[in-house]
């Protein structure tokens, strides 16, 4: 016999074989003339960098640490006119303010331990997140349950997140106390009818269910569904509100708040999702997804998605995407001047409104499976470079363009 | 509704016919056939939280960590 019997002794695979590096950078830009911050009337332009670095490690064969830092940067117009008196300029909802509320940067953390089992049929994770922005903090944890069965052809999770958040209210500034300008016009006395949020704390619960399942050689699918409880402070509180019934008052061509958004303090949203991916043959796979969601502020939306990698050789991928998106508006949404002031709860931001969107989008990835390319002691794994384009019903445009790097250490 | 649970009962009945050997699953392992979002599409799963009133069952945020909804 030239084959000796092997022995017991087998090479057990690690779950991941070494440590990987994201490198994600996106540029987003959008516009339109509903902002909320002015009562559903006002430029939207916001512009936002982020930059986010996504570190794998494998900390022995069945756990891996994975680290995720990031940083977004932000300026934007509607958000600089929570004071749009700052600006020295004529006053109007149309125009960015140049004081120190038009830009904001948001950084985050978010660590996640995964472990596997032997058989690598069973996986859990626990995460914590704990994210900063000037007006908003944000604590979180959760834990993540998997399971395989059917010779790995079905997988079945459950997961769970918290998330403690509070606001620093920041509010219009003509609502703040000891507001005074001798530019206001309008009939009588302005004195809105305004009160300070005596809650600034926002708790959200998420539980979530996924099974996926292959179903052939080449088509597998998933479900997914959440069941998200929010409660506390969901209103924003620098979002004005014009009401129909009271005087109208203005500087210049700015009118004054009547007062900020009032949204219940709870809310219990149900997504429903699925993925199916066809892979049709060398040259092309479908990656498609559905998402159907209700909640009880009244809205119900409908999500779809297609998108279509063609394979052009062994390296270069390019992948097509059209996205469709349409939503009911919020029992709570009024245009401007639309809500009364005897009402309970009101709200005239866009976001919230009846609407639909469409979004295009186009992507090219890299992959060198070899990671010739050489970084210090990490190989270049992939590069995507994808941008999309993104039109809503009410107006509001944005594109977006993201680069993302995956490297490998050797 | 009826679509969803239409997709529901395909799957099942799928589970209980089928079963792909390791060896088999050339195609099914091919990184475009992963059922996640891709790890650059995490942003403008971000800015759709901000911008559209839903969220979640997308392995995205379902709510919280930001001002957002």
């Amino acid at each position: 016999m030239g084959w000796s019997q092997q022995d017991n002794t087998s090479y057990k695979r690690r779950v991941l074989e070494a440590s990987e590096v994201d490198l994600l950078f996106s540029y987003y830009n959008q516009d339109g003339n509903h902002a909320a911050v002015t009562g559903g009337e006002g430029t939207e332009d916001l512009t936002d960098a982020t930059s986010s670095i996504v570190l794998r490690m494998p900390l022995n064969e069945d756990d891996v640490l994975t680290v995720d830092v990031g940083l977004s940067a932000y300026t934007s117009a509607s958000s600089s006119n929570v004071n749009p008196l700052d600006g020295g300029l004529n006053v109007t909802p149309f125009d960015a303010s140049s004081g120190e509320s038009r830009k904001d940067i948001l950084a985050y953390v978010k660590p996640t331990y995964q472990h596997s089992s032997e058989d690598r049929n069973t996986i859990w994770s626990a995460n914590a997140y704990v994210s900063s922005e000037y007006d908003y903090f944000s604590i979180g944890f959760g834990g993540n349950y998997t399971r395989l069965f059917n010779e790995k052809n079905t997988e079945l999770s459950l997961g769970g997140t918290v998330f403690l958040d509070k606001w620093n209210a920041i509010y219009p500034i003509e609502l703040r106390p000891g507001f005074f300008d001798d530019r206001i016009t309008g009939n009588g006395a302005y004195m809105p009818n305004f009160t300070e949020f005596d809650k600034e704390n926002r708790n959200s619960y998420s539980l979530s269910l996924s099974f996926s399942q292959i179903l052939g050689k080449r088509v597998q699918g998933a479900l997914f569904v959440d069941l998200v409880s929010q409660n506390g402070l969901l209103s924003t509180p620098f979002q004005r509100v014009y009401f129909g019934d009271t005087e109208d008052f203005f500087i210049d061509d700015f009118q004054l708040a009547d007062d900020v958004e009032h949204l219940p303090d709870s809310r219990l949203k149900v997504p429903f999702g699925g993925r199916l991916n066809y892979y049709v043959n060398d040259f092309l796979v479908l990656r498609s997804y559905y998402r159907l969601y209700w909640d009880d502020w009244g809205i119900t939306s409908h999500t779809a998605n297609l998108e279509l990698p063609f394979k052009l050789t062994d390296k270069f991928t390019l992948y097509p995407a059209y996205r469709y998106y349409t939503q009911t508006a919020a029992d709570y949404f009024y245009p401007k001047e639309a809500a009364l002031s005897t009402s309970e709860f009101y709200t005239s931001d866009y976001d919230l409104s009846k609407y639909d969107a469409h979004q295009y989008g186009l992507g090219v990835q890299y992959k060198d499976i070899f990671t010739s390319a050489k970084v210090l002691n990490f190989g270049l794994k992939t590069i995507d470079l994808r941008f999309s384009q993104y039109d809503r019903s009410d107006g509001l445009n944005a594109f977006i363009l993201t680069l993302g790097t995956t490297f490998v250490g050797n | 509704m009826a679509k969803p649970i239409l997709f529901v009962l395909i799957l099942i009945c799928s589970s209980s016919c089928v079963v792909v050997r390791e060896y088999d699953k050339a195609y099914i392992n091919d990184a475009e056939m992963q059922l996640s979002a891709r790890p650059c599409e995490r942003f403008e799963t971000n800015f759709h939280i901000y911008r559209e009133a839903s969220s979640g069952a997308n392995g995205g945020k379902t709510g919280g960590g930001c001002g957002c909804n």
